[in-house]
């Protein structure tokens, strides 16, 4: 088990689509900023930053590490750039928690950012995305993430009985929780008929059951907790954080529909942990479309039957398990880089009972936080817990 | 601002360029683990199975059956079912018009890279019905 190694701060910038002329390094330098206030440091208390940045098509900077750390006040400090897919802010968090737990660095900024939105036309971002799967067989072939999203949903819908309408109540549940958070892409008031009557972009998934692409950046500082100054608020810490991989293509995995590597992944998280999937008391999942959450759920083994648990309430924030309270990506939005480290920030800051936007009803100690990069193909899952 | 990139790959096919050279001729490469006996479309290099590198080729018919199929406005992908295959192989569909269940693998007309299935009846015996 993981046990001294503590989210000290963090912040997040608005996630949209940004239309006010800002860029990435305006946003990053902003979190950074308000990450240190956050967790009572200075910059030159930071020894090491690690940037999360899926694409360098998207951000047009090479070695985009060295130049966040001169933009944010850095410079100086160890730097280093990764990247996992959609997992990329997740794998960076992981790759701080490694530093600390090491002593490799006494206290680390990781800072997640992408320009998801605004730098490309939608149509070249879809180009690049495709890329995320085998590129030599799939991206050049031209499907696109939502079709393959969409072919794993099917066979997880003929496995199960899942129903659209499930996915579509979802889509519903999570843009209502973003409607309570101030950093939220997609803070909507839809129904059912409004997911059902969007247009069809990969059947079975209509537009609603898609998170959007989005410009944001996360930041959160990890450290020891005698490397940290004296605060009165709480702290959350990690119990655990691993990772596990499935093929890369859809077709190799014995049932397509089921997130086997995510599946093992949490199997790790759990043992590393020492804790069991009815322990947790909250989740932050990789909600990239309203049926990959049900499938995330499942491998996540957070309940003994997912479905039926779904359809009972069992995953709304007065249910057994509140999930994606933030609105999740499909409400709160994905700026790919970005979307991890504020998956790890939202569990931390529902820990301490600091998070400002939907509540659980009651106050968690344990929060599961799950990203994944292609279609659950690099999976981390962190356990932390409050202080 | 604004800034323009064009990009011109050329990219080695490495291991799997007999699996490449057979797509251009519309020829359907597997790969065949003399470990496990386990065939693969597309062809990979190491057996995702029992992890043997001791791999061959085989040719399959290019004759598959859609699995899971998903639509949208403009373009259809599958997950197909390669006769003779053990795995599933994702593509795209050349008429996606079509209802039918079964196709062939083909060149796309404009000779697009990637995966490209032609729906059609296909019965054993009788190609085209």
């Amino acid at each position: 088990m993981i046990n001294d190694v503590w989210v000290a701060g963090g912040a997040m910038s608005p996630f949209n689509r940004r239309k006010d002329g800002s860029s990435f390094r305006d946003w990053a330098r902003a979190v950074v900023k308000e990450a240190l206030d956050d967790a009572g440091l200075e910059a030159s208390d930071i020894d090491a930053l690690i940037v999360a940045s899926e694409s360098d098509f998207f951000t047009l900077q090479l070695n985009p590490a060295a130049l966040l750390a001169d933009e944010c006040g850095l410079t100086g400090v160890a730097a280093k750039r990764v990247e996992g897919g959609g997992a990329s802010g997740h794998v960076a968090v992981q790759a701080g928690v490694a530093y600390i737990a090491s002593g490799l660095a006494r206290r680390v900024m990781v800072l997640g950012m992408e320009p998801s939105a605004s730098h490309l036309a939608g149509v070249d971002v879809g180009a690049l995305y495709a890329l995320s799967f085998d590129a030599w067989t799939d991206g050049m072939t031209g499907v696109d993430s939502t079709s393959f999203y969409a072919m794993s949903a099917l066979a997880y819908m003929a496995r199960t009985g899942a129903r659209h309408d499930d996915f579509a109540r979802i889509a519903v549940r999570n843009r209502a929780h973003a409607q309570h958070n101030p950093t939220a892409h997609l803070p909507l008031d839809i129904s059912l008929a409004d997911v059902v009557s969007s247009p069809v972009v990969a059947s079975p998934y209509h537009r609603l059951d898609c998170s959007p692409l989005s410009d944001g950046a996360a930041a959160v500082i990890l450290a020891r907790e005698a490397d940290l100054p004296k605060l009165t608020r709480p702290r959350s810490r990690f119990r655990a954080t691993a990772g596990a991989t499935d093929t890369v293509r859809l077709g190799e995995r014995a049932d397509p529909g089921f997130f086997s590597g995510k599946h093992l992944c949490a199997t790790r998280a759990y043992k590393m942990a020492d804790v069991t999937p009815d322990q947790i008391d909250l989740a932050e999942v990789y909600d990239s479309y309203s049926g990959a959450q049900l499938q995330a759920l499942e491998a996540l083994i957070l309940a003994p039957n997912v479905l039926h648990a779904e359809r009972a309430g069992g995953f709304d924030a007065d249910g057994a398990l509140p999930v994606n309270l933030s609105g999740g990506l499909l409400g709160q939005g994905a700026p790919v880089g970005a979307t991890g480290v504020a998956q790890i920030l939202t569990a931390a800051r529902q820990l301490e009972g600091r998070y400002v936007g939907k509540q659980p009803a009651h106050i968690p100690c344990l929060a599961l936080v799950d990203t994944h990069g292609g279609i659950a193909t690099l999976n981390c899952v962190s356990i932390l817990e409050a202080s | 601002m604004k800034h323009q990139v064009n990009l011109d790959y050329t990219i080695a096919e490495g291991g799997l360029k007999p699996y490449f050279d057979a797509l251009e001729k519309s020829d359907v490469l597997a790969s065949k683990c003399l470990g496990c006996g386990r065939i693969t479309f597309p062809a990979r290099i190491i057996c995702g199975a029992c992890g043997s590198g001791d791999v061959d080729w085989t040719a399959l018919t290019g004759v598959a059956d859609v699995v899971h199929r998903t639509d949208g406005a403009t373009r259809s992908f599958a997950l197909m079912k390669f006769a003779g295959a053990d795995t599933l192989t994702t593509v795209a569909l050349l008429n996606p018009r079509s209802c039918a269940t079964t196709g062939r693998l083909k060149r796309h007309v404009d000779g697009l890279p990637g995966l490209w299935v032609e729906l059609d009846e296909i019965t054993e015996g009788n190609d085209h019905v």
